[in-house]
């Protein structure tokens, strides 16, 4: 056994002690215990695998900077995957497995992998699983590939609290920079909020024998009770993962094991970072043998949890921290022995266990190696917030630079690492007085990783990314330090750079000859450590993930046994009546064709351009003329995106001079509502147009079929039905039951139809009343999915179901406008671009199929007959229509209009079908119906 | 093509009033909501209600953005372009569910789905809660907030806030 208990300190509760296993096997720990810390204090070293040599590995860090020691740990039938070991707390009960190792992290089935390393570089799987078919070989790398397992299984009530809040200033680290400049700013008034991520607040300051002539821990209590008297809040356990947009950080704070941490989403008037620094790693030969441990994680594991790291400590330092480590190593009963790293190659011993370190040819027996190749701030949550970095010669590190609006770095996350001088650093910054001068005590010697040295020298100790893998990028022209990281996997995952950035970016400035900043950092991005997705997702679950808009009308539709379903973002009736739906749908269509339908299409846009300038607006909105309408009528058009590709359809109406009702697709209106306000904006003048999105306000009820004339006129509504009166595309107001309504007569089904549009609250009753009147003359309510056979046997569209992201209105066969529109509008210029004329377009038609036939899969591809296959266009709806007594389609075609009789082949899936080419009107092609 | 009745939960239109955790939530139906826009509206209504203002009178007026406000219990006006006063004008009684809210630990609940800061003042009280665009005030007392969601997002709206309000 190596690592152990010491019989004193730290800041666990020796008073109470927690059972915990690992790989099966039962462990002991305390209260305060990381899972890390109670193993090793166990004498436990090998606790992980790495990703893709499967070697085995041990802890480096003693927080979240910690590659190696990932588990999945199970609690009271909680299992969370891939939790940072050496972060989580723990817990009695807790079964932690080591990930990506079978059946344990010290013995690895697929540890022989390791054996076939020259074979498995950087960018191996690019270059080795071509032939055949990469397909052949990516189930089994999938299987390989990743870390952890995720249990299907839900964890009862794991749903994170979602909280927003604002503080005037904001601190992130609780160390000692952080605690005095928390204390400073509360006292001095302000609103403050110290958040840290340990349970306990202190930072490093345990290691130390007394701060401002007091024990660590009195000063630490001292400070925290100053900051909650003056009015300040302390967050521990609570981590800043990212910082966001106008000072907005996300804080994710723990609580129990098996419970999803709490979102806090804090804007700050200013944000002090104070997130302190972690030491790195020194590149040398074997240097992630089990044993080979950060010398500032040591004395965290020996301050804070009473663990003694090694028995035979062989120390490797290029720094000034290393003398106070080592005496308090040696204080604690180690055997200490200080190595200069820099008198030669290094090479560590030993394999599971180690046995040593090798420098310059001289051999330094040992049991664990400590390593300090120097501190690196942790600036990650600067870079968010658009911080830059400035490169520190002396440090041998990037510092904070330029400062974001409202932001300030201190202490150790600012280079300040010598305590007094971070102390001053802090309290000046909480009275917004001058920082002290001078950079402090700390010195080190750089020591780089030195490309083409010996050895396998690792980078990256989580994902296998060794110096020579750095070397192989650079060879291959991957000098970017961004491509560096995507073709080597460097730096990724939860790591996220912390520990092999720094190494990584030195290796590649070595290779090219260039000094570090000139290599530069990959991108910063939260989050700074890994968070449950259910942080994000919080109360935004099940039903309320993504809540579909209901209908006024949805308990008269249960009531008539309707089935619902999500139509555009509205929970819709698709038919009405249970079992076979295509029974039901069949039904409604032969009703409505016969009789007619009653359809609740209150979705359907309802907006209003009102003021003096809108009749000039519709008209700029509109591919079509909208001016010339007189107060009363209605028309169909589209409006265009700018490339004048179709946006939407549907149709408008005249309600008065200065006022036009927008009727646009229901699925599209909010996206219609902000085109609108967009382009009223922009080339208009607000103060003379103005956009009422009334849909919701209204609910409308479609009547349609040849008996809706009747239905309506059942209602005593006193209003003259009749075509003379009331021609198709007319509006009139009239009334029902003494409520006001608005009735067009316009039609998406080819048959005489009557929209009727009245107040929300009086919806229920004009359906009531319309279903007891077509219920007596044979009348049904129709879903959306007769309405859809309905509308394709006339040929009608559905804006992104018969158009694609490039249809423009001729695509269509409305090329009038365009040819002779006098007045701007939107997309004007790009329908008079080649590519508009192109005479291949893809153009709208319909397919006739021969009774007996198949339909034709929607989605097919149309590859014309006796050629080579060539998509030339695809089937965009398709189905067996009851009233043709034949499958009928529509869709796009390359010169469609022009091939109308030809014979068509439709590919799907390996099969193929035939069809007929023909117009996309296939029901009442002369309108009779529709004007009756 | 799919049935999904029985994976939405059915809503008969009716709001039993709540009251758990020192929070109570129930709807209320002003007798007439009016959208009103137009250059310079928020001159004609001085006064109109913004965050945080509490809104005290049965009929008021509130700031939505610069050129437009929602006039809860205003007189009838017809609905369009008023040319003498230079407004568009449509009656929206229907488009908006109306929720009171109100408790001790009301904004607790609030700050839940939006950040809200009774010392951080806003000219409008348009908001988004939880993901749903209400608009969002103080009314009738220091604890009591008065929402208008859209008509047809209250439901969801409305179950969101409950089982937050649980959570608290």
């Amino acid at each position: 056994m190596t690592s152990r208990r010491t019989a004193e300190g730290g800041l666990i509760d020796r008073s109470r002690p927690l059972q915990f296993s690992f790989d099966g096997k039962s462990y002991q720990g305390f209260k305060g215990d990381t899972l890390v810390s109670a193993l090793l204090a166990n004498g436990v070293r090998v606790m992980g695998r790495s990703f893709k040599y499967h070697r085995p590995r041990g802890p480096w860090g003693a927080w979240i900077e910690d590659p190696n020691a990932v588990f999945n740990v199970t609690l009271d039938g909680a299992e969370l995957p891939n939790c940072l070991g050496a972060a989580t707390m723990l817990e009695t009960g807790m079964e932690a497995r080591s990930v990506n190792a079978f059946p344990s992290a010290r013995f690895d089935l697929k540890g022989g992998l390791d054996l076939l390393h020259r074979w498995l570089g950087a960018g191996f799987y690019y270059k080795t699983f071509i032939w055949p078919d990469w397909h052949l070989f990516e189930p089994m790398i999938r299987r390989m590939a990743g870390l952890g397992e995720l249990n299907t299984d839900l964890i009862d009530g794991y749903a994170s609290d979602q909280l927003h809040d604002h503080c005037e200033v904001l601190i992130v680290g609780g160390g000692a920079a952080g605690l005095a400049v928390a204390r400073a700013a509360a006292e001095a008034g302000q609103d403050v909020v110290l958040v840290d991520d340990h349970d306990v607040a202190g930072g490093r300051l345990y290691q130390l024998d007394s701060v401002e002539g007091q024990t660590p821990r009195d000063w630490v209590d001292d400070q925290l009770a100053a900051i909650e008297a003056a009015g300040g809040r302390v967050m521990t356990a609570t981590t800043a993962f990212g910082v966001f947009d106008h000072r907005l950080v996300g804080l994710a704070q723990q609580g129990a094991f098996g419970t999803a941490p709490r979102l806090w989403r804090i804007r700050a008037d200013r944000i002090v970072l104070a997130s302190g620094a972690i030491d790195r790693p020194i590149t040398f030969a074997d240097n992630d043998r089990p044993g080979v441990m950060s010398l500032d994680a040591a004395c965290e594991w020996l301050a804070r949890y009473g663990v003694l790291a090694g028995r035979d400590i062989a120390v490797l330092s290029n720094n000034s921290f290393a003398a106070p480590a080592v005496r308090m190593l040696a204080r604690a009963g180690a055997n200490v022995t200080e190595i200069d790293p820099t008198d030669g190659a290094i090479r560590a011993l030993g394999g599971k266990r180690l046995k040593g370190v090798e420098v310059a040819g001289k051999r330094h027996p040992a049991d664990t190696v400590l390593v300090s190749g120097g501190m690196t701030p942790l600036v990650h949550l600067w870079r968010h917030a658009g911080g830059k970095l400035d490169w520190c010669e002396q440090r041998q590190a990037f510092l904070p630079g330029a400062t974001p609006e409202g932001m300030a770095a201190i202490g150790a996350a600012n280079g300040s690492f010598d305590l007094d001088h971070a102390l001053a650093e802090a309290r000046a910054v909480a009275r917004h007085e001058p920082r002290p001068d001078g950079t402090g005590t700390y010195r080190l010697t750089p020591l780089w990783p030195k490309p083409g040295s010996k050895g396998r020298q690792w980078i990256d100790f989580q994902h296998d990314v060794t110096l020579k893998d750095i070397e192989l990028a650079a060879r291959e022209n991957y000098v970017s330090v961004e491509h560096l990281k995507r073709y080597t996997t460097l730096g990724m995952a939860p790591d996220q750079g912390k520990t092999s950035n720094m190494a990584g970016l030195a290796a590649m400035a070595a290779i090219q000859g260039r000094a570090i900043p000139e290599v530069g950092t990959t991108t910063f991005r939260p989050p700074f450590v890994p968070q449950p997705i259910a942080l994000y997702s919080g109360p935004h679950a099940g039903q309320l993930y993504h809540p579909l808009k209901r209908l006024t009308l949805e308990a008269q539709h249960r009531a008539a046994n309707a089935a619902l379903g999500e139509y555009g973002g509205w929970l819709r009736p698709g038919w009405y009546g249970s079992g076979d739906p295509k029974f039901h749908i069949r039904d409604e269509v032969v009703t409505a064709r016969k009789v007619a339908g009653i359809l609740d299409a209150s979705p359907l846009g309802k907006i209003e351009v009102i003021g003096p300038d809108a009749e000039r607006f519709v008209d700029f909105i509109y591919y079509n003329t909208v001016s010339t309408l007189k107060p009363g009528q209605i028309r169909y058009g589209f409006m265009l995106t700018e490339r004048g590709h179709i946006m939407d359809d549907g149709v408008i109406a005249r309600l008065d001079r200065n006022r036009f009702l927008i009727s646009c697709s229901s699925s599209h209106t909010d996206h219609v509502r902000a085109h609108l306000e967009t382009w009223r904006q922009d080339g208009n003048d607000p103060d003379r147009i103005f956009i009422h999105d009334l849909t919701q306000a209204w609910s409308t009820v479609t009547v349609t079929g040849p008996k809706a004339r009747d239905i309506v006129a059942a209602l005593d509504i006193p209003l003259d039905l009749s075509a003379g009166a009331f021609p198709h595309m007319t509006l009139h107001y009239s009334s029902f039951d003494g409520t006001p309504v608005r009735i067009a007569r316009v039609s998406f089904t080819g048959d005489l139809s009557y929209e009727i549009s009245i107040r929300s609250s009086r919806a229920a009753d004009l359906w009531q009343a319309l279903a007891a009147a077509g219920e007596k003359l044979g009348a049904c309510p129709v879903g959306i999915e007769a309405l859809s056979v309905l509308r394709a046997e006339k040929g009608y569209i559905l804006i992104g179901k018969d158009t694609e992201g490039e249809t423009m209105p001729h695509d269509l066969g409305f090329g009038i406008p365009r040819q002779k529109k006098r007045a701007a509008f939107v997309g004007d210029r790009s329908l008079h671009m080649e590519g508009a004329n192109r005479d291949d377009r893809k153009q709208l038609v319909g397919f006739s199929v021969e009774p007996g036939a198949p339909a034709l899969p929607v989605g097919a591809h149309l590859v014309g007959e006796g050629e080579r296959p060539r998509s030339q266009g695809y089937v965009t709806t398709s189905h067996d229509s009851t009233t043709l007594g034949h499958p009928i389609a529509l869709g796009l075609l390359e010169r469609g209009a022009d091939r109308i009789g030809e014979r068509v082949t439709a590919w799907h899936q390996g099969q193929r079908f035939t069809a007929t080419i023909c117009a996309p009107c296939f029901f009442d092609a002369e309108g009779e119906r529709l004007h009756a | 093509m799919r049935d999904d009745r029985h994976r939405w939960a059915a809503h008969d239109g009716r709001w039993p009033r709540f009251d758990a955790q020192g929070i109570s939530l129930a709807t209320t139906e002003p007798e007439r909501q009016t959208l009103i826009s137009g250059p310079s509206i928020l001159s004609h209504y001085p006064g109109a209600i913004e965050w945080p203002d509490i809104a005290t009178d049965d009929s008021y007026s509130l700031c939505l953005r610069r050129d437009r406000i929602l006039r809860v219990n205003g007189l009838e006006m017809p609905d369009g372009w008023n040319q003498e006063q230079e407004q568009a004008v449509s009656d929206a009684s229907d488009a908006y569910t109306v929720f009171d809210l109100s408790g001790p630990k009301a904004l607790d609940l609030l700050k839940h789905g939006a950040e809200l800061s009774l010392q951080k003042p806003s000219r409008s009280v348009a908001r988004n809660l939880f993901g749903f665009g209400v608009f969002l005030y103080r009314y009738g007392a220091e604890d009591g907030y008065r929402l208008h969601v859209p008509r047809a997002q209250a439901h969801p709206a409305w179950q969101t806030l409950t089982r937050q309000a649980v959570r608290l």
